[in-house]
């Protein structure tokens, strides 16, 4: 089901949280609201769901106005960041919670039932109100949706029993034991740690592949939003900065604000190096990513064409990856650079490079904003200028 | 310093910490004994001994006397008079806890402050002063006491009056033991309930309910106890008419100014035997509220 959000507004006091947002969800995607905390992307998540009303705008469920629509109407699923399951019943229980709340079908009436509103004719939104099933069938339903959270053997534990993953597993399967046309993830991964975050984000990828269920989850982690989602929508103070596929906002950035939230960046006054006559002095800021920059030997002429002078300051390896820290030898500020760790093993091998080695940058790639900040362009190699 | 200079021989053998070593906040035993005894002793002097007198007394002068002073239709009436009352206002303050619990842990509003300060009005004014207020307003020269009058309705040295009187004092205690519990659960779960298709009665009965079921009979429990136990606020609305209008402490003071210790401390083993049973069940209960608060207290690690 698709979601459609037009012309939405929503203010606590005197902030701002949702600022005329207008938003398309198509059906069967899995979309990422990313952005800092403040941003407004939990208050919009939760006015999807229902559980915040807006002061304006419409919230559409397959083209079906549902702002009004209650949130137990609304047939979605929400999977909180605290996990939120009920702490007094087993995972069994809480998994068949929402089953179990549907209303009884009428004596008499056939097992395979029609739901008790129409569901054909309300569409989309009457469809969940459906009777509740039998006993056995909620055992079926219930046990085949832990199966495929690989943990049916807590079905008859407590929720303080599990572990933190476990317990967001089970949230999910209990949110999705309602078959809700629409599953809505608040920082999924928030409160667990590094190793189980990674984990369940490929398991949570792997799940939407074979569901297909509209989803949407909030993150503030750039990584995690990168690698689950089909789409990213970036906001910053309640409004939307750009959306896109994650290449799409990685590449080419709407925004410094989406440059600088998706990754680290490199800033720079003016232009990069020294750029023979020709280019108009702009006095705007140019953005190299750390990995776009490269290491050359000094010019024997002294300040080469379109590089930078910098002294080596510190040297970090992290994995894979080794990140320099120079020192600007015009400014005295720092840029940082980074390289698989080999190609650096190989590079100070050449160079001899140590804290104070003086060497020069050049930008593979730069990007800059025209001064309203919403143009972009890209030069692909500054060196061609030379 | 002392264990700074151990002979290197026998650092190997170290394995127990030397004995000198005390834990940061540990304290000399000297220091625990002391406190210790402090504590025993005062305990045994102003709870046990006083706790123990109430029951020899009561015995002193046999089983017969006893049971006579129990039975006798004026200690009756006290009893079941303290029952009614008791049986009144506990449920009376569960539904009010609950919704005021409800209303200020789950909701934002005006005046929401102003309503946690009043809740706990009843413990901050004299239980004298609590009985007056009811006497002012609905006794003959009360406000409603011309009107009360006219259509022949007593509640000032009558039975209403004692109930109200006990319902005020023992306002607090229901709301009090939920609200720190409601606001450390937060709203999660019930929201969680409600995008799960339950209505606000399957809510409240599937998911706040039983998170706070605990909590919920400790404050009962000493709702009771209260209720029970009550003098000030009710002596002053009760007008002390024997038989009618005596609770069971009333008819406790009634009978020690009359001289008659025996009966008087026989009634009072009642309620000092209530006192001990309502400890055990709070001691019990205790564990399981805080067993609860360490669930709710989960959500936030």
């Amino acid at each position: 089901m698709s979601i459609e959000i037009r012309n939405l507004n929503k203010r606590f006091g005197a902030t701002v949280v949702c600022d005329n947002l207008n938003l398309d969800i198509p059906a069967g995607e899995l979309v990422a609201l990313l952005g800092p905390s403040g941003s407004g992307k939990t208050t919009l998540l939760r006015i999807i769901a229902g559980l915040e009303v807006p002061d304006s705008g419409e919230v559409r469920f397959h083209g079906e106005d549902a702002t009004h629509t209650s949130v137990r109407e609304r047939n979605v699923g929400f999977v909180f960041q605290h996990y939120a399951l009920f702490n007094h019943m087993t995972i069994f229980e809480n998994v068949a919670f929402g089953l179990r709340v549907r209303p009884k079908p009428p004596p008499g009436r056939p097992k395979a039932a029609t739901p008790p509103r129409g569901a054909g004719a309300e569409g989309a939104l009457g469809a969940h109100a459906r009777w509740r099933p039998s006993d056995s069938e909620i055992r079926t339903k219930v046990m085949a949706l832990l199966k495929l959270v690989q943990l049916d053997w807590v079905a008859d534990r407590y929720p303080h029993q599990l572990s933190g993953g476990q317990r967001q597993r089970i949230a999910l399967a209990r949110a999705l034991a309602v078959e809700p046309k629409v599953l809505l993830l608040d920082e999924p991964f928030g409160a667990l740690d590094a190793k189980v975050r990674k984990e369940l984000r490929r398991w949570l990828r792997r799940l939407h592949d074979e569901m297909h269920v509209t989803s949407v989850f909030v993150t503030h982690d750039q990584d995690e939003a990168m690698e689950v989602a089909d789409r990213i929508v970036v906001m910053n103070h309640g409004a939307i900065e750009q959306q896109g596929t994650p290449d799409q906002v990685y590449d080419h950035p709407a925004s410094p604000f989406v440059l600088q939230f998706l990754g680290d960046v490199n800033l720079f006054h003016g232009r990069f190096g020294h750029a023979p006559g020709g280019e108009p002095a702009q006095a705007d800021t140019v953005y190299v990513r750390p990995h776009e920059l490269e290491i050359v030997p000094p010019a024997p002429d002294g300040a080469a064409a379109g590089t930078l002078a910098v002294t080596l300051s510190q040297v970090l390896t992290v994995g894979a990856h080794t990140r320099i820290e120079f020192k600007r030898d015009d400014d005295g500020s720092y840029v940082d650079v980074e390289m698989p760790r080999s190609e650096f093993a190989a590079l100070r091998e050449r160079l001899g490079l140590q804290g104070g080695s003086r060497v020069h940058l050049r930008a593979r790639r730069v990007t800059r904003f025209a001064a309203g900040g919403a143009l972009q362009q890209e030069m692909p190699d500054p060196a061609a200028m030379i | 310093m002392n264990t700074l200079a151990v002979p290197a021989a026998k650092l190997p053998q170290a394995g127990a910490a030397p004995r000198a070593l005390r834990p940061a906040t540990g304290e000399a035993p000297w220091v625990r004994a002391a406190l210790i005894v402090t504590a025993l002793v005062f305990l045994t002097l102003f709870l046990f001994v006083p706790l123990a007198a109430v029951f020899v007394e009561a015995f002193k002068k046999g089983w017969g006397v006893y049971w006579a002073a129990i039975t006798e239709p004026d200690a009756r009436s006290a009893i079941a008079l303290t029952l009614l009352a008791a049986g009144i206002s506990v449920p009376l303050n569960l539904v009010f806890g609950i919704s005021a619990a409800w209303a200020i842990a789950k909701f934002d509003f005006r005046g929401k402050n102003l309503l946690l300060t009043l809740i706990d009005l009843p413990f901050s004014v004299s239980p004298v002063i609590a009985g007056l207020i009811y006497v002012l307003v609905f006794g003959l020269q009360g406000w409603l006491g011309p009107w009360l009058q006219t259509h022949d309705l007593k509640v000032i040295f009558a039975v209403p009056g004692i109930v109200l009187a006990t319902v005020f004092i023992t306002f607090p205690f229901v709301a009090r033991e939920l609200i720190p519990l409601m606001q450390a659960q937060g709203q999660e779960q019930e929201e969680a309930a409600r995008v799960l298709g339950a209505t606000g009665w399957q809510m409240f009965r599937r998911v706040t309910l039983p998170n706070v079921k605990w909590a919920l009979l400790y404050g009962v429990i000493l709702c009771n106890a209260r209720a029970m136990g009550e003098f000030g606020a009710v002596s002053v609305v009760s007008g002390h008419i024997r038989g009618q209008t005596n609770t069971m402490p009333l008819h406790i003071e009634i009978l020690y100014n009359e001289y008659q210790f025996a009966a008087a401390f026989a009634v009072a083993s009642l309620l000092a035997l209530l006192a001990l049973v309502t400890l055990g069940l709070k001691y019990i209960v205790e564990q399981r509220v805080k067993h609860q608060r360490r669930g709710a207290g989960d959500r936030a690690e």
